[in-house]
Protein backbone atom coordinates (compact mmCIF):
# COMPACT_ATOMS: atom_id res chain seq x y z
CA UNK A 1 0.00 0.00 0.00
CA UNK A 2 1.31 3.60 -0.62
CA UNK A 3 1.66 6.09 1.47
CA UNK A 4 1.30 9.62 -0.28
CA UNK A 5 -0.21 12.30 2.30
CA UNK A 6 -1.50 15.13 0.02
CA UNK A 7 -0.28 18.25 0.38
CA UNK A 8 -2.35 19.85 2.85
CA UNK A 9 -1.59 17.18 5.29
CA UNK A 10 2.45 17.67 5.50
CA UNK A 11 2.37 19.34 8.50
CA UNK A 12 0.04 16.97 10.20
CA UNK A 13 1.23 14.01 12.13
CA UNK A 14 1.16 12.46 8.87
CA UNK A 15 3.40 14.37 6.93
CA UNK A 16 6.20 11.80 7.77
CA UNK A 17 8.05 12.81 4.31
CA UNK A 18 6.74 9.17 3.31
CA UNK A 19 6.45 8.48 -0.63
CA UNK A 20 9.44 11.74 -1.61
CA UNK A 21 12.24 10.46 -3.46
CA UNK A 22 14.57 11.01 -0.60
CA UNK A 23 11.91 8.87 1.66
CA UNK A 24 11.43 6.21 -0.60
CA UNK A 25 15.52 5.51 -1.05
CA UNK A 26 15.73 6.00 3.31
CA UNK A 27 12.74 5.27 4.48
CA UNK A 28 14.37 4.51 8.04
CA UNK A 29 14.42 7.78 9.18
CA UNK A 30 10.38 8.67 8.51
CA UNK A 31 9.67 5.29 10.59
CA UNK A 32 11.64 6.79 13.28
CA UNK A 33 9.71 9.66 13.19
CA UNK A 34 6.38 7.69 12.94
CA UNK A 35 7.40 5.38 15.97
CA UNK A 36 7.89 8.83 17.86
CA UNK A 37 4.54 10.55 17.20
CA UNK A 38 2.00 8.14 18.34
CA UNK A 39 1.95 4.14 18.26
CA UNK A 40 -1.08 4.52 15.92
CA UNK A 41 -0.53 7.56 13.29
CA UNK A 42 -4.27 7.97 11.67
CA UNK A 43 -3.74 9.82 7.98
CA UNK A 44 -6.70 10.88 6.22
CA UNK A 45 -8.09 9.95 2.99
CA UNK A 46 -5.56 7.91 1.59
CA UNK A 47 -6.85 4.97 0.58
CA UNK A 48 -8.50 5.23 -2.67
CA UNK A 49 -9.71 1.65 -2.86
CA UNK A 50 -12.30 2.83 -0.22
CA UNK A 51 -13.32 5.89 -1.14
CA UNK A 52 -10.87 7.98 0.41
CA UNK A 53 -10.93 6.14 4.03
CA UNK A 54 -8.19 6.79 6.48
CA UNK A 55 -5.60 4.72 7.33
CA UNK A 56 -3.82 3.92 10.66
CA UNK A 57 -0.36 3.56 10.76
CA UNK A 58 1.15 0.85 13.11
CA UNK A 59 5.31 1.37 13.12
CA UNK A 60 6.14 0.48 16.45
CA UNK A 61 8.08 -3.65 16.74
CA UNK A 62 5.31 -4.75 19.91
CA UNK A 63 2.12 -2.97 18.20
CA UNK A 64 3.23 -4.95 14.83
CA UNK A 65 3.32 -8.06 16.50
CA UNK A 66 0.16 -7.52 18.26
CA UNK A 67 -1.72 -6.86 14.76
CA UNK A 68 -0.02 -9.77 12.77
CA UNK A 69 -0.67 -12.19 15.53
CA UNK A 70 -4.21 -11.26 16.20
CA UNK A 71 -5.96 -12.04 12.89
CA UNK A 72 -9.45 -12.40 14.58
CA UNK A 73 -9.11 -8.31 15.29
CA UNK A 74 -6.84 -7.63 12.75
CA UNK A 75 -8.52 -9.17 9.29
CA UNK A 76 -6.79 -9.69 5.82
CA UNK A 77 -10.04 -10.14 4.34
CA UNK A 78 -11.07 -9.39 1.03
CA UNK A 79 -11.38 -5.53 1.60
CA UNK A 80 -8.28 -4.76 3.01
CA UNK A 81 -6.57 -4.23 -0.56
CA UNK A 82 -8.03 -3.78 -3.82
CA UNK A 83 -5.65 -5.11 -6.45
CA UNK A 84 -8.06 -5.98 -9.15
CA UNK A 85 -9.39 -9.21 -7.73
CA UNK A 86 -13.12 -9.58 -7.75
CA UNK A 87 -12.67 -12.70 -5.07
CA UNK A 88 -11.24 -13.16 -1.95
CA UNK A 89 -7.20 -14.17 -2.86
CA UNK A 90 -6.39 -17.46 -1.55
CA UNK A 91 -4.64 -17.82 1.12
CA UNK A 92 -3.97 -13.85 1.71
CA UNK A 93 -7.79 -12.96 2.17
CA UNK A 94 -8.97 -15.97 3.72
CA UNK A 95 -8.97 -16.09 7.69
CA UNK A 96 -8.57 -18.03 10.33
CA UNK A 97 -10.15 -21.15 10.69
CA UNK A 98 -10.21 -21.66 6.56
CA UNK A 99 -7.32 -20.58 5.97
CA UNK A 100 -5.40 -23.41 7.58
CA UNK A 101 -6.89 -25.57 5.25
CA UNK A 102 -5.58 -23.96 2.30
CA UNK A 103 -2.12 -23.68 3.93
CA UNK A 104 -2.07 -27.14 4.84
CA UNK A 105 -2.25 -27.59 1.04
CA UNK A 106 -0.10 -25.11 -0.08
CA UNK A 107 3.05 -24.87 2.80
CA UNK A 108 4.46 -28.44 1.62
CA UNK A 109 5.14 -26.67 -2.21
CA UNK A 110 7.16 -24.12 -0.69
CA UNK A 111 9.20 -25.74 2.11
CA UNK A 112 12.78 -25.95 2.00
CA UNK A 113 13.12 -29.08 0.89
CA UNK A 114 10.98 -28.58 -2.14
CA UNK A 115 12.42 -25.16 -2.78
CA UNK A 116 16.38 -27.34 -2.46
CA UNK A 117 15.02 -28.97 -5.12
CA UNK A 118 14.74 -25.83 -7.24
CA UNK A 119 18.44 -24.28 -6.75
CA UNK A 120 20.57 -25.64 -9.33
CA UNK A 121 17.83 -24.34 -11.68
CA UNK A 122 18.13 -20.94 -10.15
CA UNK A 123 21.77 -21.18 -10.10
CA UNK A 124 22.19 -21.91 -13.55
CA UNK A 125 19.48 -19.09 -14.57
CA UNK A 126 21.47 -16.44 -12.44
CA UNK A 127 24.98 -17.89 -14.18
CA UNK A 128 23.45 -17.13 -17.37
CA UNK A 129 21.97 -13.85 -16.57
CA UNK A 130 25.62 -12.61 -15.62
CA UNK A 131 27.33 -14.37 -17.86
CA UNK A 132 25.50 -12.36 -20.61
CA UNK A 133 26.83 -8.72 -18.94
CA UNK A 134 30.09 -9.62 -17.59
CA UNK A 135 32.39 -8.85 -20.14
CA UNK A 136 30.08 -5.35 -21.11
CA UNK A 137 31.28 -3.48 -17.69
CA UNK A 138 28.19 -2.47 -17.56
CA UNK A 139 24.08 -3.42 -17.06
CA UNK A 140 20.93 -1.73 -15.63
CA UNK A 141 20.89 -4.76 -12.78
CA UNK A 142 17.31 -4.47 -12.55
CA UNK A 143 16.74 -5.49 -16.43
CA UNK A 144 19.46 -7.45 -16.29
CA UNK A 145 19.28 -9.84 -13.41
CA UNK A 146 16.26 -8.63 -10.88
CA UNK A 147 13.29 -8.65 -12.92
CA UNK A 148 14.28 -11.80 -15.12
CA UNK A 149 15.43 -14.27 -12.86
CA UNK A 150 12.16 -14.14 -10.47
CA UNK A 151 10.01 -14.49 -12.95
CA UNK A 152 11.44 -17.02 -14.81
CA UNK A 153 11.75 -19.36 -11.83
CA UNK A 154 8.36 -18.49 -10.55
CA UNK A 155 6.39 -18.72 -14.27
CA UNK A 156 8.28 -22.41 -14.99
CA UNK A 157 7.17 -23.13 -11.00
CA UNK A 158 3.52 -22.42 -11.61
CA UNK A 159 3.11 -23.36 -15.21
CA UNK A 160 2.72 -20.27 -17.16
CA UNK A 161 4.75 -20.21 -20.59
CA UNK A 162 8.40 -18.00 -19.79
CA UNK A 163 7.46 -16.80 -23.20
CA UNK A 164 5.29 -14.19 -22.00
CA UNK A 165 6.78 -13.22 -19.28
CA UNK A 166 7.13 -9.48 -20.83
CA UNK A 167 3.06 -9.60 -21.00
CA UNK A 168 2.84 -11.06 -17.50
CA UNK A 169 4.93 -8.42 -15.91
CA UNK A 170 3.53 -5.50 -17.69
CA UNK A 171 -0.36 -6.91 -16.03
CA UNK A 172 1.11 -7.24 -12.64
CA UNK A 173 2.84 -3.60 -12.89
CA UNK A 174 -0.48 -2.62 -14.34
CA UNK A 175 -2.00 -3.77 -10.53
CA UNK A 176 1.29 -2.48 -8.68
CA UNK A 177 1.95 0.47 -9.99
CA UNK A 178 -0.93 1.96 -12.14
CA UNK A 179 0.23 4.69 -14.31
CA UNK A 180 -2.62 6.84 -12.79
CA UNK A 181 -3.53 10.58 -11.98
CA UNK A 182 -6.52 10.18 -9.86
CA UNK A 183 -8.20 7.35 -7.50
CA UNK A 184 -10.54 6.83 -10.30
CA UNK A 185 -8.20 6.52 -12.78
CA UNK A 186 -6.51 3.92 -11.01
CA UNK A 187 -9.26 2.12 -9.94
CA UNK A 188 -10.16 2.00 -13.55
CA UNK A 189 -6.77 0.46 -14.67
CA UNK A 190 -6.86 -1.98 -11.76
CA UNK A 191 -9.74 -3.37 -12.37
CA UNK A 192 -8.98 -3.53 -16.35
CA UNK A 193 -5.66 -5.56 -15.60
CA UNK A 194 -7.30 -7.59 -12.96
CA UNK A 195 -9.87 -8.81 -15.51
CA UNK A 196 -6.77 -9.77 -18.14
CA UNK A 197 -5.56 -11.66 -15.43
CA UNK A 198 -8.30 -13.89 -14.88
CA UNK A 199 -8.84 -13.83 -18.51
CA UNK A 200 -4.55 -15.44 -18.80
CA UNK A 201 -5.43 -17.55 -15.85
CA UNK A 202 -8.33 -18.94 -17.10
CA UNK A 203 -7.39 -19.85 -20.18
CA UNK A 204 -4.40 -21.89 -18.78
CA UNK A 205 -6.59 -23.81 -16.06
CA UNK A 206 -8.84 -24.86 -18.79
CA UNK A 207 -5.75 -26.08 -20.79
CA UNK A 208 -4.55 -28.29 -17.98
CA UNK A 209 -7.77 -29.68 -17.15
CA UNK A 210 -7.95 -31.15 -20.36
CA UNK A 211 -4.29 -31.94 -20.18
CA UNK A 212 -2.47 -31.89 -17.27
CA UNK A 213 1.75 -31.04 -16.80
CA UNK A 214 4.30 -31.32 -14.31
CA UNK A 215 3.60 -28.27 -12.80
CA UNK A 216 1.81 -26.25 -9.77
CA UNK A 217 -1.45 -25.25 -11.66
CA UNK A 218 -2.31 -29.17 -12.44
CA UNK A 219 -1.40 -29.91 -9.01
CA UNK A 220 -3.69 -27.49 -7.40
CA UNK A 221 -6.88 -29.12 -9.63
CA UNK A 222 -6.05 -32.68 -8.85
CA UNK A 223 -5.70 -31.44 -4.61
CA UNK A 224 -8.17 -31.82 -1.99
CA UNK A 225 -8.72 -29.33 0.70
CA UNK A 226 -11.17 -30.56 3.80
CA UNK A 227 -12.25 -33.45 2.16
CA UNK A 228 -13.45 -32.13 -1.86
CA UNK A 229 -11.46 -31.41 -4.81
CA UNK A 230 -10.12 -27.79 -5.11
CA UNK A 231 -12.75 -25.75 -7.87
CA UNK A 232 -10.99 -24.41 -10.72
CA UNK A 233 -12.17 -20.97 -9.14
CA UNK A 234 -9.83 -21.64 -6.23
CA UNK A 235 -7.06 -22.53 -8.31
CA UNK A 236 -7.29 -19.24 -9.98
CA UNK A 237 -7.53 -17.20 -6.74
CA UNK A 238 -4.87 -18.96 -5.98
CA UNK A 239 -2.80 -17.95 -8.85
CA UNK A 240 -3.75 -14.40 -8.99
CA UNK A 241 -2.03 -14.04 -5.87
CA UNK A 242 1.12 -15.77 -6.44
CA UNK A 243 1.34 -13.41 -10.01
CA UNK A 244 1.42 -10.54 -7.89
CA UNK A 245 3.47 -12.12 -5.18
CA UNK A 246 5.80 -13.76 -6.90
CA UNK A 247 6.17 -11.28 -10.35
CA UNK A 248 7.78 -8.53 -8.00
CA UNK A 249 8.96 -8.82 -4.49
CA UNK A 250 11.69 -10.79 -5.38
CA UNK A 251 12.88 -7.91 -7.65
CA UNK A 252 12.11 -5.48 -5.42
CA UNK A 253 14.23 -7.38 -2.73
CA UNK A 254 17.09 -8.40 -4.98
CA UNK A 255 17.20 -3.91 -6.41
CA UNK A 256 17.73 -2.99 -2.66
CA UNK A 257 20.27 -5.64 -2.08
CA UNK A 258 22.38 -4.50 -5.02
CA UNK A 259 21.53 -1.04 -4.27
CA UNK A 260 22.98 -1.08 -1.09
CA UNK A 261 26.37 -3.84 -1.63
CA UNK A 262 27.42 -1.43 -4.93
CA UNK A 263 27.38 1.67 -2.09
CA UNK A 264 29.01 0.38 0.93
CA UNK A 265 31.94 -1.54 -0.14
CA UNK A 266 33.10 -2.74 2.89
CA UNK A 267 29.55 -4.93 3.27
CA UNK A 268 30.15 -6.43 -0.70
CA UNK A 269 34.16 -7.31 0.00
CA UNK A 270 33.03 -9.67 3.17
CA UNK A 271 30.42 -11.30 1.11
CA UNK A 272 33.26 -11.74 -1.74
CA UNK A 273 35.42 -12.69 1.14
CA UNK A 274 33.36 -15.05 3.16
CA UNK A 275 30.25 -16.51 0.74
CA UNK A 276 29.83 -18.37 3.57
CA UNK A 277 27.91 -15.18 5.37
CA UNK A 278 26.09 -14.37 2.36
CA UNK A 279 22.54 -15.56 3.81
CA UNK A 280 23.19 -14.11 6.89
CA UNK A 281 23.82 -10.62 5.17
CA UNK A 282 20.27 -11.60 3.17
CA UNK A 283 18.36 -11.19 6.36
CA UNK A 284 20.33 -8.72 7.46
CA UNK A 285 19.51 -6.47 4.57
CA UNK A 286 15.86 -7.77 4.76
CA UNK A 287 15.45 -6.69 7.66
CA UNK A 288 17.09 -3.06 7.24
CA UNK A 289 15.92 -2.78 3.29
CA UNK A 290 12.19 -4.26 4.59
CA UNK A 291 11.56 -4.08 0.33
CA UNK A 292 8.00 -5.28 1.32
CA UNK A 293 7.26 -2.08 3.72
CA UNK A 294 3.89 -2.91 5.17
CA UNK A 295 1.19 -4.83 4.36
CA UNK A 296 -2.62 -3.59 5.54
CA UNK A 297 -5.07 -5.37 7.79
CA UNK A 298 -9.05 -3.98 8.51
CA UNK A 299 -10.28 -3.97 12.11
CA UNK A 300 -13.36 -6.65 12.84
CA UNK A 301 -14.50 -4.58 15.97
CA UNK A 302 -13.44 -1.88 17.78
CA UNK A 303 -10.14 -2.30 19.44
CA UNK A 304 -6.90 -0.26 20.28
CA UNK A 305 -3.31 -0.59 20.11
CA UNK A 306 -0.96 0.71 23.29
CA UNK A 307 -3.71 3.01 24.32
CA UNK A 308 -4.79 4.28 20.77
CA UNK A 309 -8.74 3.88 20.16
CA UNK A 310 -9.47 2.55 16.63
CA UNK A 311 -12.74 2.21 14.67
CA UNK A 312 -14.63 -1.32 13.62
CA UNK A 313 -14.28 -1.90 9.83
CA UNK A 314 -11.08 0.74 9.53
CA UNK A 315 -7.80 0.22 7.26
CA UNK A 316 -4.73 -0.51 9.58
CA UNK A 317 -1.15 -0.23 7.71
CA UNK A 318 1.04 -2.17 9.24
CA UNK A 319 4.72 -0.59 8.88
CA UNK A 320 6.85 -3.83 8.71
CA UNK A 321 10.16 -1.56 7.38
CA UNK A 322 9.78 -0.05 10.75
CA UNK A 323 9.27 -2.49 13.22
CA UNK A 324 12.50 -3.77 11.74
CA UNK A 325 14.15 -0.87 12.75
CA UNK A 326 12.78 -0.11 16.03
CA UNK A 327 15.05 0.86 18.68
CA UNK A 328 12.36 -0.06 21.04
CA UNK A 329 13.21 -4.21 20.21
CA UNK A 330 16.69 -3.74 18.25
CA UNK A 331 20.13 -2.85 19.60
CA UNK A 332 22.13 -0.94 17.73
CA UNK A 333 18.81 -1.27 14.77
CA UNK A 334 20.75 1.44 12.67
CA UNK A 335 23.83 -0.32 12.17
CA UNK A 336 23.65 -2.95 9.26
CA UNK A 337 25.55 -5.97 10.69
CA UNK A 338 25.31 -9.48 9.13
CA UNK A 339 26.86 -10.99 12.54
CA UNK A 340 24.28 -10.28 14.65
CA UNK A 341 23.18 -12.38 16.86
CA UNK A 342 19.65 -12.20 17.07
CA UNK A 343 17.62 -11.44 14.05
CA UNK A 344 14.11 -11.84 14.07
CA UNK A 345 12.69 -9.50 11.25
CA UNK A 346 9.32 -9.63 10.13
CA UNK A 347 9.85 -8.86 6.37
CA UNK A 348 8.32 -11.44 5.92
CA UNK A 349 5.63 -10.66 7.67
CA UNK A 350 4.29 -12.97 10.92
CA UNK A 351 1.56 -14.55 12.19
CA UNK A 352 -0.92 -16.87 10.05
CA UNK A 353 -0.05 -15.39 7.00
CA UNK A 354 4.20 -15.17 7.17
CA UNK A 355 4.75 -14.87 3.73
CA UNK A 356 4.52 -18.41 1.79
CA UNK A 357 7.10 -17.56 -0.70
CA UNK A 358 9.70 -16.89 2.15
CA UNK A 359 12.05 -20.02 1.65
CA UNK A 360 12.14 -19.37 -2.36
CA UNK A 361 12.31 -15.63 -2.07
CA UNK A 362 15.59 -16.43 0.70
CA UNK A 363 17.20 -19.34 -1.58
CA UNK A 364 16.74 -17.13 -4.92
CA UNK A 365 18.37 -13.90 -3.27
CA UNK A 366 21.16 -16.19 -1.72
CA UNK A 367 22.05 -17.73 -5.13
CA UNK A 368 21.92 -14.75 -7.02
CA UNK A 369 24.04 -13.27 -4.48
CA UNK A 370 26.52 -15.63 -4.33
CA UNK A 371 26.52 -16.21 -8.25
CA UNK A 372 26.71 -12.85 -8.77
CA UNK A 373 29.97 -11.84 -6.59
CA UNK A 374 31.69 -15.36 -7.76
CA UNK A 375 31.94 -13.85 -11.48
CA UNK A 376 31.73 -9.26 -10.31
CA UNK A 377 33.37 -8.60 -6.86
CA UNK A 378 33.58 -5.08 -7.89
CA UNK A 379 31.53 -2.60 -9.08
CA UNK A 380 29.98 1.14 -8.51
CA UNK A 381 26.59 3.03 -9.53
CA UNK A 382 28.16 5.58 -11.83
CA UNK A 383 28.48 9.06 -10.39
CA UNK A 384 25.64 11.53 -11.07
CA UNK A 385 23.11 8.56 -10.39
CA UNK A 386 20.17 9.26 -8.22
CA UNK A 387 18.36 6.18 -7.84
CA UNK A 388 14.55 6.38 -7.66
CA UNK A 389 12.66 3.24 -5.27
CA UNK A 390 8.97 3.08 -5.59
CA UNK A 391 7.21 3.25 -2.46
CA UNK A 392 5.45 0.87 -0.63
CA UNK A 393 7.53 -2.23 -2.75
CA UNK A 394 10.93 -1.22 -3.25
CA UNK A 395 12.01 -1.68 -7.08
CA UNK A 396 14.71 0.42 -8.85
CA UNK A 397 13.67 0.22 -11.75
CA UNK A 398 16.79 2.17 -13.39
CA UNK A 399 19.75 0.12 -11.06
CA UNK A 400 22.62 1.08 -13.54
CA UNK A 401 26.39 -0.71 -12.11
CA UNK A 402 29.19 -0.99 -13.43
CA UNK A 403 32.73 -2.37 -12.91
CA UNK B 1 12.75 -26.97 26.10
CA UNK B 2 9.10 -26.14 24.28
CA UNK B 3 8.65 -25.53 20.47
CA UNK B 4 4.98 -24.46 20.63
CA UNK B 5 3.51 -25.43 17.43
CA UNK B 6 0.46 -23.39 17.57
CA UNK B 7 2.85 -20.54 17.64
CA UNK B 8 5.43 -21.19 15.06
CA UNK B 9 4.19 -20.41 11.60
CA UNK B 10 7.47 -21.55 9.85
CA UNK B 11 9.24 -18.88 9.17
CA UNK B 12 12.70 -21.85 9.34
CA UNK B 13 15.10 -19.49 11.31
CA UNK B 14 15.77 -22.24 14.12
CA UNK B 15 16.60 -25.30 11.78
CA UNK B 16 17.97 -22.58 9.49
CA UNK B 17 20.56 -21.23 12.19
CA UNK B 18 20.92 -24.45 14.80
CA UNK B 19 20.57 -27.70 12.60
CA UNK B 20 21.67 -29.88 15.34
CA UNK B 21 18.58 -28.83 17.75
CA UNK B 22 16.12 -28.20 15.49
CA UNK B 23 14.95 -29.68 11.91
CA UNK B 24 12.13 -28.96 9.25
CA UNK B 25 8.81 -30.59 9.26
CA UNK B 26 7.19 -31.30 5.80
CA UNK B 27 5.30 -28.47 6.11
CA UNK B 28 8.71 -26.27 6.88
CA UNK B 29 7.31 -25.77 10.52
CA UNK B 30 10.34 -26.38 13.36
CA UNK B 31 10.74 -29.73 15.69
CA UNK B 32 12.79 -29.99 17.72
CA UNK B 33 15.42 -32.79 16.56
CA UNK B 34 16.84 -34.06 19.96
CA UNK B 35 15.06 -34.05 23.01
CA UNK B 36 16.22 -33.74 25.70
CA UNK B 37 19.19 -31.34 24.06
CA UNK B 38 22.38 -32.51 24.98
CA UNK B 39 24.36 -30.06 27.07
CA UNK B 40 26.73 -28.93 24.33
CA UNK B 41 23.83 -28.13 22.11
CA UNK B 42 22.75 -25.28 24.65
CA UNK B 43 23.97 -22.60 23.16
CA UNK B 44 22.53 -23.30 19.70
CA UNK B 45 19.09 -23.98 21.07
CA UNK B 46 18.84 -20.86 22.40
CA UNK B 47 20.43 -18.95 19.28
CA UNK B 48 17.23 -20.97 17.05
CA UNK B 49 14.89 -19.59 20.31
CA UNK B 50 16.31 -15.95 20.29
CA UNK B 51 15.67 -15.66 16.65
CA UNK B 52 11.80 -17.09 16.18
CA UNK B 53 10.09 -13.82 14.93
CA UNK B 54 6.69 -15.95 16.27
CA UNK B 55 8.41 -16.16 20.03
CA UNK B 56 7.52 -20.02 20.02
CA UNK B 57 10.38 -21.73 21.97
CA UNK B 58 11.81 -21.37 24.90
CA UNK B 59 14.68 -23.17 25.93
CA UNK B 60 15.05 -23.78 30.15
CA UNK B 61 18.06 -21.88 31.87
CA UNK B 62 20.57 -24.33 32.61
Amino acid sequence: MSINPNEEEQDEPGGLGMGDPESNRNPQRGYKMLRDVSPVVTISGVIPSRENADAHLVGRHADVLSVLRNPEVFSSRFDAVHIGQVRPLIPLQIDPPDHSKYRKLLDPLFAPRRIALLEDRTRSLVAGLVDRVVEDGECNFHDAVAEPLPSTVFLELLGLPVSRAAEFLALKDGIIRPEAETPEQRSEIVDATGAQIYAVLEEVVEQRLAAPQDDFISSFLSAEVDGHQLTSEEVIDICYLFFLAGLDTVTASLDCMMARLAQNPGERRRLVDDPEIISLAVEEMLRWETPVTSVVRVTTQETELSGCPIGANEVVSVMIGSANTDERAWDNPDLVDADRQVNKHLAFGGGVHRCLGSHLARMELRVTLEEWHARIPDYHIPDGVELDYSPSLRQIANLPLAW
Amino acid sequence: MHLDRQLCQGHGRCYALAPAVYEPDDDGHGLVASDPVPDFYHEAARLGSANCPEDAITVADD
